[in-house]
């Protein structure tokens, strides 16, 4: 389907869903929502390769104490943080699987975040800007929630470029882009840098536009063909276009008057990109109210060359999420209606490499080995609908796998049941629902 | 008297010989023309450009130059980092709309001579004249809305289907 075409009919069938509730005597004509458990899901991807060791097992202390409760860590070389804004530690108003399996595939970090977001183990390798094969958590929202949605609704906020843009939509022939989320690199589509290019557009009132499209429209009518982009991009209505575009610019503004220094709360000096990229995830939540938003945190990948700034990023990953989770539960229409799911992509290595840093730490890399498959996965979400301050599995009883991830956001928005059978390999972990 | 009989055919021969050969020779006219320069219409442009090909084109035809590598690399970035393309190339294509440096037209030089700026228009975002419908019809537009500014035309060429063509 056409770009232009979809647009339309999207438009239509959006329209016909806001406005049938209040045509129909009888009421809605479609159920807001299918036996939803919350009616918005946050997936923080916890990433960049943590090990339990250092997260969970807290063999160095506890780095987490945002989300964890447990002695402080007190390794030499840590960085001093903020402690978190939110009173609560995560785990407290969740359920934790504490050891959760990536059980196949490489430990890679695209492909770790391809099984994250499609739901199904991947072999594929790191390829540049291209698609997953099977559809994504994006594409199974937007197509089979009930009553449709726009992508205004779907956000992936990814830490870096490269490969990850591209997992906004893939490249099965029953999805694709036409159901894709809205992707943002905020960190460098928000960067100052950027600002002569970006950050500064014509401003052109409603009726202008309006005559802009008017010329344009005959412009492509004598044309007669529609451009079909190379990479066309998710879609958008005219009003979620503008509404985006108007987020931009006043994003740059709040940067150009210093409203995005000490982001979260932290000092800029000791801010990294995570910070700065759960930042802007927050403003798209305060702005958009997403009911499914995506966001990676990566920096944690220092491991390789750097076990401190491991240790320091982990650290802020976890002032930042507790962060997040404040910010949602202080977000008209979020609040107490959120699932927010923390799952680090895979792990590390148990054995080091041979990079030591300042303080003799080895670091470590992540190729596959029992440990690189350990992770956590923790769901925070209302009390009496989210079981509370539980722990599912052990290590000797693992329960859960990064293909589960999917089902269950799928579940929780009440869209599970119109996804076609054998699609999903993966099960609801229904221990997480009260 | 053999001879005497076959003189006639023989003269006669000569004659038809010599009427041939008498005739002028056929001249050749050259006939000069102005040289044109033959410009794809729209239908024959098949070629999609690339995104980077699209935001220096677009560059070029607002400003009058190359743009540069350092300019190019921050617009790709920028493209790269949204994931509507349309919505990212839009809101590019109007920052360079407002820079002062674009050569933009002001409305009083479009509408000095409008028949003019069409052309020149088609020429240089679609490299082509228009057909005469589009002509006539694009004039038609303007003079019919004192509100239409050069800048607004420049913008919907820049954001049609048949710019994205080569």
């Amino acid at each position: 389907m056409k770009r232009r075409t979809f647009l339309k009919k999207s438009s239509l069938l959006t329209a016909g869903a806001v406005a049938a509730p209040y045509i129909l005597p009888s009421g809605r004509l479609f159920a807001q929502t299918m036996n939803r458990r919350v009616n918005h899901v946050v997936l923080c991807l916890f990433a960049g390769g943590v090990r339990n060791l250092e997260s969970i097992h807290q063999d160095l202390g506890n780095l987490m104490p945002g989300i964890l409760s447990g002695a402080a860590s007190t390794e030499e070389g840590l960085q001093t943080i903020p402690s978190p804004v939110y009173p609560n530690r995560l785990t407290q108003e969740g359920t934790l699987f504490p050891e959760l399996r990536y059980a196949d595939g490489p430990t890679g970090h695209f492909n770790g975040h391809t099984v994250a977001l499609t739901g199904v183990y991947t072999d594929t390798g790191l390829n540049l800007r291209t698609n997953p094969q099977q559809p994504t958590i994006f594409e199974y929202y937007l197509k089979h929630n009930s009553p449709v949605v726009t992508a205004r609704n779907a956000w992936w906020v990814s830490n870096s470029l490269g490969p990850y843009p591209a997992l906004n939509y893939s490249q099965h022939p029953q999805y694709g882009p036409m159901y894709g989320a809205n992707h943002m690199a905020p960190t460098y589509l928000l960067n100052p840098a950027l600002y002569p290019q970006l950050g500064q557009p014509k401003q052109f009132q409603f009726h202008e536009e309006e005559k802009v499209g008017m010329i344009r429209n005959f412009l492509n009518q004598n044309f007669g063909k529609e451009a079909i982009l190379n990479d066309s991009g998710n879609v958008n209505t005219p009003e979620d276009a503008r509404a985006i575009a108007n987020f931009i610019q006043e994003m740059y503004e709040k940067g150009n008057n210093g409203g995005l220094n000490n982001p979260l709360g932290m000092p800029s000096a000791l801010a990294n990109n995570d910070i700065y990229t759960i930042l802007f995830a927050e403003e798209i939540i305060k702005s958009f109210t997403p009911e499914l938003l995506v966001v990676n945190i990566t920096d944690i990948d220092a491991a390789h060359q750097n076990f401190t700034a491991y240790l320091n990023n982990i650290r802020k990953a976890d002032y930042a999420v507790s962060h997040l989770w404040d910010t949602i539960q202080s977000t008209p229409g979020m609040a107490n209606d959120t699932l927010l799911i923390l799952v680090p992509e895979h792990g590390r290595n148990l054995e080091t490499n041979t990079v030591r840093d300042i303080y003799g730490r080895f670091g470590t890399d992540h190729t596959g080995d029992a440990t690189s498959r350990e992770i956590f996965a923790l769901f925070v979400g209302p009390n009496g609908i989210v079981n509370q301050d539980i722990r599912v599995g052990s290590a000797n009883n693992p329960v859960g796998e990064s293909i589960d991830i999917v089902p269950t956001i799928a579940h929780a928005l009440g869209f599970d049941v119109n996804i076609p059978s054998g699609m999903l390999p993966g099960s609801v972990l229904n221990e997480v629902f009260v | 008297m053999y001879i005497k009989r076959l003189l006639p055919y023989f003269l006669l021969l000569v004659w038809v010989g010599f009427a041939c050969t008498n005739q002028d020779r056929e001249k050749v006219y050259v006939y000069e023309v102005n040289e044109v320069e033959v410009n794809q219409t729209g239908i024959s442009k098949d070629n999609l450009k690339s995104d980077l090909e699209f935001l220096s084109l677009a560059y070029s035809d607002l400003f009058g130059r190359t743009i540069t590598e350092d300019q190019l690399n921050a617009m790709t970035i920028g493209y790269n980092a949204l994931g509507d393309r349309a919505l990212i190339a839009d809101i590019i294509v109007r920052n360079m709309l407002n820079d002062p440096a674009a050569a933009v037209p002001t409305s009083q030089n479009m509408r000095g001579n409008l028949d003019q700026f069409i052309e020149d228009t088609y020429l240089k975002f679609y490299v082509r004249e228009p057909g005469e419908y589009e002509r006539w019809q694009l004039k038609q537009m303007i003079e019919g809305d004192s509100e239409i500014t050069a800048e607004m035309i420049y913008y919907a060429f820049l954001t049609s289907d048949e710019y994205r063509y080569y």
